[in-house]
């Protein structure tokens, strides 16, 4: 298990507001269709903190995804910014 | 719990599915937050013909103090049983032993009687390390009717596999716990909205069934006209369900109730004054008492309706939207709040606001002032928690006295000491109104420290100041003055009873603290000073001794502390004194139960005590290898310690005394020789040289060694070695060929033991045949010789009678004059003739003497004179 920070992205059922969003500070939000996809660099302690506040704000979680580094941020498709 | 509110539905299926689980041993209810577990619970608690008893708790936000989830758990359990509906709340403990605290929980489930569920809610929020897995064996032994429903957000770690293949776990997953269609429908039947099939049908799709989403919908469409469209722009939205909703019906609110909910959201609990305080409003108390009457995220904790809680997931949305719409409020409320909770009292709320508040120094400040009482509370983990929480770097002198509670309490006694030396530094220079109350805690934990060590030479002197009242301004200075003062007065008096000369000043101030600790509720003092007491009591009579150490283990016992370290001293005095009176059968039970309470942090001083006594129970049962094994082990622990313990010339007599006897005399001079002048010229080592002497054949010599004890010129440490001294010598005259000379200091010895009934040192040195050769009309102390005699051969006195014997009345002073003849061999015309009183006198007094006494016969009223200590008069010492 690699500890070192990795980039992450996590996609959240349903578009999150401000409000909710300001719980993840470190992560850069983007709508993909009906999901919320928030991207940042995380170290596994960040992660679990994340996964902690998903949790606790009672988000529908549907997938956590490790990119590959140094990868811009994801292509093209219907993605918007809030 | 609380009455279950009116839009909570009836779920009866769901009921009826916890129904059918609770059949089983365990039920663990885990689904997301708002999935509707606590409702259920409610729903299901407060059903009129509930027929089980539950005991109830909820688990706090973020609870790292496993002892302080403890102590709630046995409060519900307490309140479930008890009869009257008011229990006595559990005492906590400085330092935490969880297993005790599990078995304490197990036995008082298992006397109780019918079915009972225990329930705990928000398990999730259980952030210690242990406390799972204390609360797993928990769950795989509970008593037969006994049942536990777990409500968890996530899976937790509790090792159940054994439970689940006997088929006794039962779980109710989120699935479960979703609304039907139906449901949907009924809970806006009860709700009293109008909606369409359709309608109710697109809410029920949105929301996906989940409780709080239709619960918060349910608010937002209760007494609007136009609930088709909300429905509908709602379900056309991408926004997730629960910032729509709570976006809804935040703007629904007026604005003192937005206002107040938005500002309250950073409390774990609001009442109306603080809700007052932090909206610069009055009225809050009715705003607060709407919201629980209109939805159910806002419940009254208290019978009374005084405090109240949010839904956790509410509140953290609530204060999100607050850093979000009033960021620069967020600091100023929690400064506020933690203000409000200072003046009243509640310590640990104001610190985490304080450190919420980012004032850093003040938070400092109220942990150092605060940490002895919130120790004595039984929240030394809060306080660590706390302690973790100060960001690194910046170290704040207050603090090293905190750290050094903790880390003696935890048994971190280098880190402590190192703490300590900060503490002290900073004393110095310390504001003047500061510098009292630093240097009592300072000196306190100094004690504590060097007693957990042993290195308590020199350190009495410099904290006498300990015993003076602190004289504070505040009631809370005092309150905080009077906890201090009696956890000082704790430590001096055990650090006294070192010393043999500090046995009287031990006495006072254990006896001091004793006293302050019941009168400010501090029982877990009361029993430490207790504790020590008996041992402290040594200079008055073992009776008194032994009496304190019962009372001590009586206290103990009452809180459920019979296994703790804190009683420890008195279950090892207590041993000692039992062997000593002769009581081995006893005594070795007592022993067994002394050596489980005995654990590393009760520091050397007791384990010395502890071997000590169990080589006198091997000496006196004349096992002697093993006696030279216990008394070498306490010898070990004795040369960790720095200064020379109140027993020691005792312990080392012995062990010289058995490698004597076992023919290891080379070894008995060597180490003989070794011992400085002082200690070589105290009577248990004239004593020690005595019987190597005899054991070479030089009973001259022995005499000789004995010489400075029977004239009372050495120092002993009481009458025990005296008596050793007298049988040495009654030994060594018999050697000589002198009888006469031996039976009168076998005689002498016994005079000297009646009092205290010192049967030990007879079995110690083996006096069987002296007593045996003692002509019955020489001694008049023929109950306490036949006594002793049972004892050598094998068979241990009447163990004590523990039964309440009715209150004997009081003997007149000629009755008493005949009962001190009683022990003799004198017939009744004998005493008639030594008192000058006539025969039928004397058969009157003896009537009356049996029948206060509560005497069959003559032995039977001298053993009960004898336990009434109504023989000790005795000018024999």
């Amino acid at each position: 298990m690699d500890p070192a920070p990795a980039r992450y992205a996590i996609r959240i059922h349903g578009h999150l507001g401000a409000t909710v969003l300001s719980a993840f500070p470190a992560l850069v939000p983007r709508w993909r269709g009906a999901d919320t996809v928030l991207t940042g660099v995380l170290d596994r302690s960040a992660l679990y903190g994340v996964l902690a506040e998903i949790e606790a704000l009672g988000l529908d979680l549907v997938e956590i995804h490790q990119l590959a580094p140094q990868r811009k941020s994801p292509e093209s498709g219907d993605s918007r910014s809030p | 719990m609380d009455r279950a509110k009116p839009q909570l539905i009836n779920r009866g299926d769901l009921l009826a599915a916890l129904d059918r689980a609770t059949a089983k041993t365990v039920t663990i209810i885990s689904a997301p937050a708002g999935s509707g577990k606590t409702s259920l619970l409610r729903t299901w608690a407060d059903r009129p013909g509930q027929p089980y008893r539950l005991a109830v708790m909820q688990v706090q936000r973020d609870q790292q103090d496993a002892q302080q989830f403890w102590l709630a758990l046995l409060s519900a359990v307490r309140q479930a049983s008890a009869a009257t509906g008011h229990a006595e709340a559990p005492a906590a403990t400085p330092d935490f032993n969880g297993r005790a605290m599990v078995d304490r929980v197990l036995s008082e489930l298992a006397s109780q009687r019918g079915r009972l569920i225990l329930v705990i809610d928000d398990l999730h929020e259980l952030n210690c390390p242990d406390a799972l897995a204390q609360l797993t064996r928990l769950l795989t032994n509970l008593p037969g009717d006994v049942h536990a429903v777990l409500a968890t957000r996530r899976d937790l770690p509790l090792r159940l596999h054994q439970l689940r293949l006997a088929g006794e776990l039962a779980e109710i997953r989120a699935a479960d716990l979703r609304f039907s269609e139906r449901e949907t429908r009924e809970l806006l039947d009860a709700s009293g909205i109008a909606l369409s099939d359709a309608g109710a049908a697109l809410l029920h799709q949105r929301t996906e069934g989940w409780a709080a989403g239709l619960r918060l919908a349910a608010i937002s469409l209760a007494g609007r006209p136009d609930v088709e469209r909300f429905v509908a722009e709602f379900s056309g939205s991408d926004r997730t369900v629960a910032e729509y909703l709570i976006a809804e019906m935040l703007e629904r609110q007026p604005d003192d109730v937005k206002d107040l909910l938005l500002r309250t959201s950073v409390l774990d609990r609001v009442n109306g004054e603080l809700a007052d305080l932090l909206t610069r409003r009055a009225g809050s108390e009715r705003i607060l008492l709407d919201l629980e009457d209109a939805n159910a995220f806002v419940v009254s904790v208290d019978p009374e309706r005084t405090w109240f809680r949010y839904h956790h997931l509410f509140a953290d949305l609530l204060r999100l939207e607050l850093r979000r719409a009033l960021p620069e409020e967020v600091l100023a409320l929690h400064r506020r709040a933690a203000e409000w909770f200072i003046q009243h009292g509640q310590v640990v709320d104001a610190v985490r606001h304080t450190q919420a508040a980012g004032d850093w120094p003040g938070a400092a400040q109220l942990l150092a002032d605060h940490s002895f009482s919130l120790m004595l509370d039984g929240q030394t983990q809060t306080i660590q928690a706390f302690l973790w929480a100060f960001p690194q770097g910046a170290d704040d002198p207050e603090l090293a006295q905190v750290r050094a509670t903790v880390d003696v309490v935890q048994g971190r006694l280098d880190e402590a000491a190192a703490q300590l030396a900060v503490a002290e530094a900073y004393a110095e220079t310390a504001p003047s109104d500061r510098q009292r109350r630093l240097q009592v805690a300072i000196a306190s934990l100094k004690l504590s420290l060097a007693r957990r060590r042993g290195h308590l030479a020199g350190v009495t002197e410099q904290v006498t100041f300990l015993a003076a009242p602190v004289t504070g301004k505040s009631a809370e200075d005092i309150a905080l003055g009077n906890d201090l003062r009696a956890v000082a007065l704790m430590n001096l008096g055990i650090a006294e009873t070192w010393s043999p000369l500090g046995l009287e000043d031990a006495e006072r101030h254990l006896q001091k603290g004793a006293a302050l600790a019941r009168e400010i509720g501090r029982p877990y003092l009361e029993v430490g000073c207790l504790a020590q007491l008996g041992f402290a009591s040594r200079i008055h009579s073992l009776a008194t001794a032994r009496r304190r150490c019962e009372e001590a283990i009586a206290l103990a016992h009452r809180y459920g502390w019979d296994a703790e370290p804190i009683i420890a001293p008195a279950l090892v005095t207590l041993v000692g004194l039992m062997i000593l009176t002769g009581e081995f059968d006893e005594g070795e039970r007592w022993l067994q139960r002394a050596g489980q309470a005995v654990q590393t942090d009760t520091g050397p001083d007791i384990r010395l005590i502890l071997h000590m006594a169990a080589g006198m129970l091997q000496a006196g049962r004349s096992c002697l290898q093993e006696a030279l094994a216990e008394f070498s082990a306490a010898e070990r622990l004795q040369s960790q310690l720095a200064a020379l313990h109140t027993l020691a010339n005792e312990m080392t007599g012995w062990e010289l005394a058995a490698l004597a006897r076992l023919g290891m005399l080379g070894q008995a001079r060597v180490s003989l020789a070794a011992l400085d002048d002082e200690r070589a010229s105290s009577g248990e080592i004239d004593n020690a040289r005595a019987v190597i002497c005899l054991a070479e054949g030089n009973p001259s010599g022995a005499l000789g060694a004995l010489q400075d004890v029977l004239d009372g010129t050495a120092p002993v440490i009481g009458d025990v070695t005296v008596v050793e001294a007298y049988l040495l010598a009654a030994l060594a005259h018999r050697e000589l060929g002198d009888q006469r000379a031996a039976n009168r200091a076998t005689e002498h010895a016994l005079g000297l033991a009646e009092p205290d009934r010192l049967v030990l040192p007879f079995a110690m040195t083996g006096a069987g045949e002296l007593l045996n050769a003692l002509p019955r009309h020489e001694t008049a102390h023929a109950a306490l010789l036949t006594d002793i005699l049972d004892v050598l051969h094998g068979s241990s006195p009447a163990a004590k009678d523990q039964s309440p014997r009715p209150q004997t009345e009081e003997l007149s002073p000629s009755e008493l004059r005949v009962l001190r003849y009683l022990p003799t061999n004198l017939s009744r015309p004998e005493i008639a003739s030594e008192l000058s009183v006539s025969v039928n006198t004397v058969n009157t007094h003896v009537r009356n003497i049996y029948a206060k006494l509560q005497a069959r016969d003559r032995s039977s009223a001298v053993q009960r004179a004898r336990d009434l200590r109504l023989l000790s008069a005795g000018p024999t010492r």
